[in-house]
């Protein structure tokens, strides 16, 4: 019986880590994840069910220590140039089950881009934070805090707005930053985060890049409010919320990586996340190949099996067709993100744009694909029990987060066609 | 200018009667629904099923086509499609799932009390059950389905779910698993296209909710229509009376789903309505690029914008058409005819494939207020969605229409 494993997988470049990776994460899922997922909508509030898988896949197995260095107990994944790759796979496995634990795990290391990666390694800041994620078997999450009310895409479109639209201030007090601002939507908030890297300007309205600081808050500083989960179309595993910062004071060497930089490294996240956003709709449509295939093995139509009549094999085939090429742009994408040495920085605009044109289009693919599947499964396609709609519900939000559609298309017209004013 | 009224159709056909009522509605749901739902939500008990009971038995919506005598209002000349369209535009702005109920109620009023075909022995029979003033009729349709058992009887290739066969001068019903259309959990009458024991045409045979031999599943949850809490059942050696059985033939059961589509394809646009008012309001105050650029003026968005618009305006002007069609048997032929059947089914298609792209760019274009619900746009989005599922396999459909078009015959 052909599985989920017959789609191609780029051997010649995938992590030497890949397969015991890929156990690991399957044998966790399937018995962890699978069998309570179809109640995690109701569970978006309290969590009961979806943080003790969390619990064991952080804190015992001990994959939050996973980007630290290996000297400060963690795995050294900052400085692996398989780092992309290798998270792929996790993803992939991750989402197979559930893209909004996918989210929130990857969203784990974002705030740590900025500190854990060469060559801006923040040597002092790991040794801050490494304890508190490498010394403990409880889940501890770390958000990134971008998002403010008046938009998100403004702030990630750096190269135009300069983060002129940011309103969250740090200002220097003597050896420490003063942060006021109102945050919306981090993953991993809604009390969850016990860190959060925090992007503020430290000139409002500016447009001059050195003012972008991002700075890291410990969630129990004075002045720090996480506010109630909100309630979405789906993802109830990863949380979002408000949270607002009163005068919360931090030292002064809790800003990442300095004027400019902060900036530049910025778009380090923009990369990772779309690589992230490819593996998640991998994994997503792993598993709608799953239940697709067990529907029209099951279900008959004229007295056969629905995969035998014609009509619906078309659908079927642009359903693989559609998972061979995104796993492929995937893994390229992972792999672009990887080798430096081959494909340039991670923060290169040229690189962003670059997985920004790749995610965007999985993305719109996979909108348009599982549509037509869920379509084809009639009443079936909207049911919790066939997990389909689960998975179309969770990825929609994909297309919207961390550069939203436009923006992806802006910013690849931008870099393909050499446009300044868009 | 009413916002609506921005999207033309043909108010020259409607009579003065249906605009009103069109008018009352929306002040209605705006008041009871729209105005109501930040604090309610979807909630069922709350906010979905008194404005059910409101819309069939206070605005009369379930009375509609019966016969006055009956006391039905006999809104039941082949016109009553524009007021059909009218209604569950404005409904379905509302609340979709509202909307896709009342389809179902008024689909079965077509069928069964249409000036033209009317069964006066059946309607004497039903029509008090809708017009008495004790609650609402929820109805319920049992379609064929994709089947499990390759040998189970089929139409058109897929299985029926229930089987008949007449047994002294009644009918009885067996079926296990059944996945009706809608509100499995609260139908008050089923409505089901049966095979029959021995012989080769179908029946639609009426099975009250209360029916003993009938059992119901729990509730199970799926991606939208909350005003649909459905629920697999189970009819074992369910009885009925012969009267029950309304049609055999292929045509009135044709019919049925033509005025089925009609209803579902105003409801469609009535979701895209809302969103588009839901828009409106995001495009007139949301800056993007840095400060001063209201998002509507952007170019890229305000291009979008304007497709999903003409999406929309070109989803209401279908509507209105397949409306006209049914208005006009003298022109187009019978509702059950093939040519009516398979424009309504191309247009309920039509319209569901455009709505969903409609409503996936809205929620593109709000973002992360599109996936929060405190927005109400993604109850639209999943709604629609859910009732494209519902509606059937667009994949299978276009068989129906190759069999029109092309005179396929064994697809
Ligand atoms: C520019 C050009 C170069 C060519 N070069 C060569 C060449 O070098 N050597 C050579 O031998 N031929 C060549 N061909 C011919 C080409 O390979 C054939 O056109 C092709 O195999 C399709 O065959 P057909 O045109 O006879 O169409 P048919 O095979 O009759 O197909 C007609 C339609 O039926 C559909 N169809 C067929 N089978 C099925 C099925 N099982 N299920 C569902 N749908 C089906 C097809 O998708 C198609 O839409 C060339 C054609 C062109 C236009
Ligand atoms: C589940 C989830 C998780 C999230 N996680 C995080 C997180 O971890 N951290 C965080 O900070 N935020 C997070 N967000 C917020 C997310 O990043 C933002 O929603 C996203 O950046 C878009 O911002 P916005 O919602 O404010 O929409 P806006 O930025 O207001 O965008 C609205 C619309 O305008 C369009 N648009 C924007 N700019 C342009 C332009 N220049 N040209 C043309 N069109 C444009 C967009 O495409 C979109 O269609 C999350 C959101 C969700 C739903």
């Amino acid at each position: 019986m052909r599985t989920i494993d017959d789609f191609t997988r780029p051997l010649e470049y995938v992590s030497p880590m890949d397969g015991l990776l890929g156990s690991i994460f399957r044998d966790w899922v399937e018995r962890e994840v699978m069998p309570y997922r179809r109640r995690f909508d109701e569970d978006y509030r309290d969590h009961r069910l979806i943080h003790p898988p969390f619990k064991k896949l952080l804190g015992e197995y001990g994959l939050q220590r996973m980007i630290f260095p290996e000297d400060l107990g963690g795995w050294g994944m900052g400085r692996s140039n398989y780092m992309c790759t290798a998270a792929f796979r996790m993803f992939e496995e991750i989402a197979r089950a559930d893209t909004g634990m996918a989210l929130a795990f990857g969203a784990l290391f974002w705030p740590f881009l900025f500190i854990a990666l060469e060559p801006h390694e923040n040597r002092r800041l790991l040794e801050e934070f490494a304890p508190m994620f490498c010394e403990t078997t409880e889940a501890v999450f770390a958000a990134l805090c971008m998002t403010e009310p008046q938009g998100g895409s403004d702030i990630e479109n750096i190269e135009i707005v300069k983060g002129s639209t940011i309103r969250t201030t740090a200002v220097l007090d003597g050896d420490e930053w003063v942060i006021n601002g109102h945050k919306l939507w981090p993953s991993n908030t809604g009390g969850l985060a016990k860190l959060m890297a925090v992007v503020c300007t430290t000139n409002p309205g500016s447009d001059d890049p050195r003012d972008i600081a991002v700075i890291y808050v410990t969630s129990d500083t004075p002045g720090v409010t996480q506010g109630p989960p909100y309630e979405k179309a789906g993802m109830a595993a990863d949380m979002n919320s408000d949270v607002w910062f009163e005068n919360v004071r931090v030292p002064s060497w809790y800003r990442a990586c300095g004027p400019g930089d902060d900036a530049k490294y910025f778009g380090e996240i923009m990369s990772t996340g779309n690589m992230g956003i490819i593996a998640w709709i991998s994994g997503a449509m792993m598993n709608i190949y799953e239940r697709l295939t067990e529907f029209v093995n099951r279900k008959k139509f004229r007295g056969l099996p629905l995969k035998e009549n014609d009509a619906v094999a078309g659908v079927l085939a642009d359903f693989a067709a559609h998972i061979e090429a995104i796993r492929i742009v995937g893994y390229q994408c992972a792999r672009m993100c990887d080798r430096h040495d081959l494909y340039g920085p991670l923060w290169d605009p040229g690189l962003v744009a670059k997985t920004r044109a790749q995610r965007y289009l999985a993305m719109d693919r996979f909108i348009e694909v599982t549509g037509r599947v869920m379509n084809l499964m009639e009443c079936f396609g909207a049911d919790r029990d066939w997990d389909v709609e689960k998975h179309w519900r969770d990825l929609k939000i994909l297309q919207l987060v961390e550069g939203s559609k436009q923006l992806c298309q802006i910013e690849t017209a931008r870099w393909f066609y050499e446009c300044t004013t868009l | 200018m009413n916002d609506l009224e921005l999207f033309p159709y043909p108010k020259n056909r409607l009579q003065k009667t249906d605009l009103d009522l069109a008018a009352s509605l929306q002040d209605l749901v705006q008041k009871e629904i729209v105005d109501k739902r930040l604090e309610l939500k979807e909630d069922y008990q709350g906010l979905l099923r008194p404005n059910l009971d409101k819309l069939l038995v206070e605005v009369g919506l379930q009375r509609m086509f019966w016969p006055e005598d009956l006391g039905g209002e006999e809104h039941n000349g082949p016109e009553a499609a524009y007021t059909v369209a009218a209604a569950l535009e404005q409904v379905g702005r509302a609340d979709t799932g509202l909307a896709y109920l009342a389809a179902h109620n008024l689909a079965l009023q077509a069928a069964l009390a249409m000036r033209e075909n009317l069964d006066r022995e059946a309607c004497a029979r039903f029509a008090p059950l809708f017009c008495d003033g004790r609650g609402p009729m929820i109805v319920s349709f049992i379609l064929p389905v994709f089947g499990e058992d390759e040998k189970a009887p089929a139409w058109r290739g897929k299985s029926f779910q229930v089987k008949a066969r007449s047994a002294s001068g009644g009918w009885v019903l067996e079926g296990k698993g059944i996945r009706p259309t809608c509100s499995g959990a609260d139908a008050t009458l089923f409505g089901a296209w049966c095979a029959v024991e021995g012989e080769e045409a179908p029946a639609f045979i009426l099975v009250p909710g209360d029916a003993p031999g009938l059992s119901r599943g729990p509730e199970f949850k799926k991606t939208g229509l909350a005003a649909s809490r459905n629920a697999d059942l189970d009819l074992s050696g369910v009885e009925v009376p012969a009267e029950n059985c309304l049609f055999r033939g292929d045509l009135e059961y044709r019919r049925l789903l033509s005025w089925f589509y009609l209803g579902i394809t105003a409801t469609t646009v009535g979701g895209l309505l809302a969103a588009y008012q839901i828009l409106k309001e995001w495009g007139d105050n949301r800056v993007i690029k840095g400060t001063g650029n209201i998002f509507k003026e952007n170019p890229l968005t305000g291009a979008l914008m304007g497709e999903i618009a003409q999406d929309i305006s070109m989803s209401r002007l279908l509507a209105y058409d397949l409306a006209g069609m049914l208005a006009d048997p003298s022109s187009f032929g019978d509702a059950g005819s093939d040519m009516v059947y398979t424009s309504a089914l191309m247009i309920v298609h039509q319209v569901l494939a455009t709505a969903e792209r409609a409503l996936h760019r809205t929620m593109e274009l709000m973002a992360s207020a599109g996936y929060a619900k405190e927005w109400q746009l993604e109850r639209y989005w999943r709604d629609l969605k859910t009732v494209q599922c519902y509606v059937g396999s667009h994949e299978l459909a276009k068989h129906d229409f190759s069999r029109w078009f092309y005179g396929a015959r064994t697809l």
